[in-house]
């Protein structure tokens, strides 16, 4: 396409009839209005470079103060010198996860359960120490490194516990049944932040004497007991996209039933459910938020309480749009993915 | 296997042992919490049971609907958050619908610049945590609005500034309960107009006037009893006493942040859900209608809208189900619904943990199943029928 005709059809788009011309000018005037004085802000005005509050210019950004507090952004309290801890486990699962996306498909079942025992493990003991390494309590983790510790393993709990359910909520079992529906939809139809309030007032109180759960452990188990219920229903999409001839020709061949689920019926089923259980994943995301009322400080926490800083007053703005663009890549990013997988399934 | 055993190999005896041994499972981790929680609470020195709710509260609360004071029993406490719950939700579902079907539509404009913004809009709020927004409200907008002195007005009779809205407040509700009941009977005659018209039409094949009937009645006749009565009530404006508004009633900044989070957030999955459902409804249907001689707007009132709620209502009501969940969101900002003050405030003082959560937790589920069965009536209502 040249240069003249593609401006003829962007000249059509926007200007094709009077009404249509006029629509254009009114939003560009607001757009204008809206876009410029943020622009202004983040970028023109904006300070880069400096130590501290004073070497900001009033009126625009002082992403001085970002830079200032970066680390505790990504890793909240964890001391400094120990930071390389964490890295290391991000690094781990990063490979991890790649190894499984590009492994040969014979290979991609063994290696993925080989990461699932191995990798959860590693992470616990990288990040909170012991066998060698400086004990760090939770209480000091927090940012980004907490969003996504938080996010993967109530994940870790809420998908076994998600297909169990909504395999029992296809059931043939009728007493099996009506438990799993129980269950899905009692965690559906509480808040989640209800939820992170009774995991960590009620955990405690209904172990035995003695037995302390750390918080962070219970906000994990409450947030991947409601995502389960979700994933629950999102795996049942799968199973119910699935012919039922393929559960007759399984029984047909002699598999019993935990065979022909296994090696049948949740491949194909998980496969159909995996950009709906993204969709999940990514409202985990963004729920993760939520253990802020516990006062555990994720990334949003971690931007929330930096707020605090006498030595930074009036940074609210600077701290959202920052904490904001994470998040908003993360979701972005995982929503584009399960889109590409929709596409592909339709294909 | 011996032949003893041999009933194991019966489906149906196998089945039943296995949903016995779930059964057996679930009832005794249950009694293994329940005796532990028990044991607990023995040892904190709290006892169990709903007594507490007719304590004196003692707790105040900044925004209530219900007439409650501090000396109050914290049952009243309860009926205060779960008001202010429903306060919020009712009105963030009603504003989130208008707002996400006009950036639904928006979204499927043939003017690219409005599709574009609409699709902008709807990219940044769905990736990003409510938290947030609710945060950023609070924190970022509301609190540097400016100070009371300075108020933003908004027609003379509201005033928006950092410790919230002032709206004006009717003296006497009055004439608003006649111009209710006026509305009320309106609704009435017209059910019953509407019902003999669609007999007589099934009879003889006449068409009454419905269409004018229901402008009459359901708008015009309601429109001028509102007004008549908002005319006819005396209103304390609010005005600039001291350093804040006197008069009127003051919405607290909480909720004005609580609901601008919910609102904005809301509508962009409902926005979404719009799209999808007037997409699902096939072109052909646009192009019948054209061939009628309708307009683009008949078309899509009569024909595009109509057919596309059918797809939208099982989804629509998941949003409002989560508009309900989300309104605890407020707790993180102390707006006092029912989870901030129930579960905060009321679980602080009592110590009553077990009986607080299933209390708060029941509030949900019961007002959720509402909605729920609202909704699939609804969606029965209109569903295709198929004959």
């Amino acid at each position: 396409m040249n240069r003249a005709s593609s401006l003829s059809i962007w000249r059509e788009r926007l200007f094709g009839t009077p009404f249509t011309g006029f629509v254009s000018v009114v939003l560009a005037l607001a757009i204008a209005w809206v876009a410029v004085p943020i622009i202004r802000w983040a970028l023109i005005d904006a300070t880069w470079s400096g130590t501290t509050r004073a070497d900001c210019a009033p009126g625009g950004a002082c992403w001085v103060f970002i830079r200032a507090r970066f680390g505790q952004f990504m890793y909240g309290l964890y001391p400094v010198d120990q930071r390389w801890r964490v890295d290391i486990a991000g690094i781990a699962f990063l490979l991890g996860i790649a190894a499984v996306v590009f492994a040969p498909q014979r290979l991609r079942l063994k290696l993925g359960v080989t990461m699932l025992v191995l990798l959860p493990p590693l992470g616990i003991w990288l990040l909170s120490g012991g066998f060698g390494l400086r004990y760090i309590e939770t209480r000091e983790w927090g940012g980004l490194t907490l969003t996504l510790f938080i996010s993967i393993y109530s994940s870790l709990i809420a998908i076994p516990l998600g297909i169990l359910f909504a395999l029992g909520r296809q059931s043939q079992l009728r007493v099996i049944r009506l438990i799993s529906i129980l269950f899905i939809e009692f965690w559906r139809g509480v808040p989640i932040i209800a939820v992170i309030f009774l995991a960590s007032l009620l955990l405690p109180l209904i172990l035995p004497g003695g037995i302390g759960i750390d918080r962070l452990a219970r906000a994990v188990i409450g947030l991947g007991f409601v995502i389960a219920a979700y994933m629950a229903e999102a795996v049942r999409g799968g199973l119910q996209a699935l012919p039922k001839g393929q559960r007759e020709a399984a029984t047909a061949l002699g598999l019993n039933y935990w065979k022909a689920t296994g090696l049948i019926i949740l491949p194909q089923a998980l496969r159909i459910s995996l950009p709906a259980m993204t969709n999940e994943f990514i409202a985990l995301i963004k729920n993760t938020t939520l253990v802020l009322v516990v006062s555990i400080l994720d990334l949003l926490g971690i931007a929330q309480a930096s707020l605090a800083d006498p030595n930074w007053v009036g940074m609210n703005m600077e701290a959202y749009a920052f904490s904001g663009a994470i998040y908003w890549l993360i979701c972005f990013a995982l929503s584009r993915w399960s889109r590409s997988l929709e596409n592909k399934r339709r294909l | 296997m011996t032949k003893a055993l041999s009933f194991i190999n019966d489906k149906r005896v196998r089945d039943w042992i296995y949903q016995i041994a779930v059964v057996v499972f679930l009832v005794g981790i249950t009694v293994f919490f329940v005796r532990n929680a028990s044991e607990n609470m023995v040892k904190a020195g709290i006892a169990s049971g709903f007594d507490f709710l007719w304590r004196t509260s003692g707790i105040e609360v900044p925004f209530v609907l219900t007439g409650y004071t501090q000396a109050d029993n914290i049952l009243g406490l309860f009926w205060v958050g779960v008001a202010n719950t429903m306060l919020v939700t009712v009105i963030a579902i009603v504003l989130a619908t208008l707002l996400g079907f006009v950036v639904g539509i928006a979204r499927l404009s043939s003017h690219w610049l409005v599709s574009t913004i609409a699709g902008a809009y709807i990219e940044f709020v769905r990736n990003i945590p409510l938290l947030f927004f609710v945060l950023f409200w609070y924190f970022g907008v509301i609190a540097a609005l400016p100070a009371p002195r300075q108020s933003i007005s908004l027609f003379g009779v509201a005033f928006l500034n950092n410790r919230g809205v002032t709206i004006p407040l009717p003296d006497g509700m009055e004439n608003f309960r006649i111009a209710g009941l006026v509305i009320l009977a309106c609704v009435l005659v017209y059910g019953a107009f509407s019902v003999w018209a669609r007999r007589r039409r099934e009879r003889t094949g006449q068409q009454a006037p419905t269409l004018a009937a229901g402008f009459v009645l359901l708008l015009a006749v309601p429109l001028l009893a509102l007004v008549w009565a908002t005319l006819a009530t005396r209103w304390d404006v609010p005005a600039l006493r001291g350093f804040n508004y006197r008069g009127g009633f003051a919405v607290i900044p909480e909720f004005v942040a609580l609901l601008a989070a919910l609102v904005t957030y809301t509508a962009g999955f409902i926005a979404e859900i719009v799209r999808g459902g007037i997409q699902s409804v096939s072109h052909g249907q646009t192009e019948a209608g054209s061939a009628l001689g309708l307009r683009s707007g008949q078309i899509l009132r009569l024909v595009t809208i109509p057919q596309a709620l059918r797809v939208m209502i099982p989804p629509m009501t998941n949003q409002y189900l989560n508009v309900l969940k989300n309104s605890s969101f407020g707790a993180a900002i102390a707006y006092p619904d029912v989870v901030s003050l129930f579960m905060g405030s009321a679980l602080n003082n009592t110590g009553q943990a077990i009986e607080i959560i299933a209390m708060t937790l029941a509030v949900y589920l019961v007002i959720g199943l509402a909605v729920s069965a609202l909704m699939n009536w609804y969606n029965a209502r209109i569903a295709l029928v198929t004959r």
